[in-house]
């Protein structure tokens, strides 16, 4: 049992998808202009991460050694197709608000990654856990990043204003050197708070 | 050569399983994506052009304007009541949607931005109704030019930092004041 809660919580902190594996950097550089934006990209890479994780988990056998990669990527590009559409046509105000998120997963390296490293060598619940831990753990760190770099660009967080309206936001931080700042000062921030517990 | 063969079935298999479910799922929500989508312009017609009931649609290609891509009568109590023209300008960023409302009697009746990919926290703020609201009630007697100090009868007030976008939209605008007036005459 503790095994599988482990599985889970792996994914949230200790291997976060960001700030330790550093995977999908490419959506989570372009995205997080925001705080909402960051969660909704969080959340549609976890719908996807899950479902990709439970089907290449039960083909593990099937699928061949030497076709896996090509093999996972046409499960996880139908997955994301079929989201996309699904979303556009029953319901629509989701996908006005994830629709532009939803192609991009295609070629978020994280989904690759866990079906490569876990889902093709474990069983169908722990790849479920998996999917769940990394994904929510992604979802999380997108949504700090976002917060951060809505806070300091736009000087609001979810679109609530923050400050006066006096208040000059450092507009950098929302275009896209920010998000190497950013991101680089909240990895520096993580890694001093782990060593300073061993 | 056997090996080959294995191997080029089973990805024959998973590929024809995905474009199998893919058709499937397509069969499904392709005319409600198309519904949605109509939706989707009916409502940006009906937010520029608040008192129509209907539109019907017009040739916009004998208007002379590039950039207008769609043109509507809004129709009110069985009258022509104003027109909606859509605009694809270029932005900063690429093509940006303009979505403009006309009144029979020329005034601006509201201006809307649809899909665009203009700089975040910049270009981006063109979709505020603080910017998009300026142009609402302005005449279409004459072109609307761009200041980057304050707003008038025939100016709009620039988005800070985003004088490109800005300009853009105004030119979408522009086109569609120049529709509307080779459409009515």
């Amino acid at each position: 049992m503790s095994n599988k809660v482990k599985i889970f919580t792996n994914g949230l902190y200790k291997e976060n998808a960001i700030f330790y594996q550093l995977l999908g950097m490419c959506p989570t550089l372009a995205v997080t202009t925001s705080a909402i934006n960051g969660l909704g990209m969080g959340l549609a890479t976890t719908a996807v991460l899950v479902l990709s994780n439970v089907v290449i988990s039960l083909l593990r056998n099937f699928i061949p050694n030497k076709i896996r990669i090509p093999s996972f990527i046409v499960v996880i590009a139908t997955f994301v197709t079929i989201i996309g559409m699904v979303m556009e046509g029953f319901l629509p105000v989701l996908y006005a608000n994830l629709g532009i998120f939803i192609p991009l997963i295609v070629v978020n390296c994280l989904i690759l990654g866990r079906a490569e490293s876990f889902a093709y060598g474990n069983g169908v619940f722990e790849s479920l856990l998996d999917g769940l831990g990394m994904g929510f753990g992604f979802a999380i760190a997108l949504t700090i990043l976002g917060s951060v770099r809505e806070i300091l660009g736009a000087g609001s967080i979810f679109g609530v204003s923050l400050f006066s309206a006096n208040f000059q936001p450092v507009l950098m931080m929302i275009l896209p050197p920010g998000a190497f700042l950013a991101l680089g000062i909240l990895m520096a921030i993580n890694n001093k708070y782990k060593s300073s517990r061993v | 050569m056997k090996e080959i063969m294995n191997l080029g079935f089973k990805l024959l298999l998973i590929s024809l399983i995905a474009a199998l479910s893919l058709g499937y799922v397509n069969g499904i929500t392709a005319d409600k994506i198309a519904e949605q989508r109509a939706l989707a312009n009916e409502r940006a017609r009906k937010a520029v052009s608040p008192e129509a009931d209907s539109f019907n649609e017009i040739d916009v290609s004998e208007l002379n304007q590039d950039l207008v891509v769609e043109g509507f009568e809004a129709i009110s109590d069985d009258l022509v009541s104003g027109y909606v023209f859509k605009t694809i300008p270029k932005g900063y960023g690429g093509a940006l949607e303009v979505i403009v409302g006309i009144d029979n009697d020329g005034t601006i009746s509201g201006v809307r931005i649809g899909s665009h990919t203009e700089t975040p926290g910049l270009g981006a703020k063109a979709t505020d109704e603080s910017f998009y609201s300026q142009y609402k009630s302005m005449s279409a007697n004459q072109e609307i030019a761009v200041s980057k100090t304050e707003k008038s009868d025939t100016e709009i007030q620039a988005i800070s930092g985003a004088t490109i976008t800005s300009v853009a939209v105004t030119k979408g605008v522009n086109s569609a004041i120049k529709a509307f007036e080779a459409y009515v005459q």
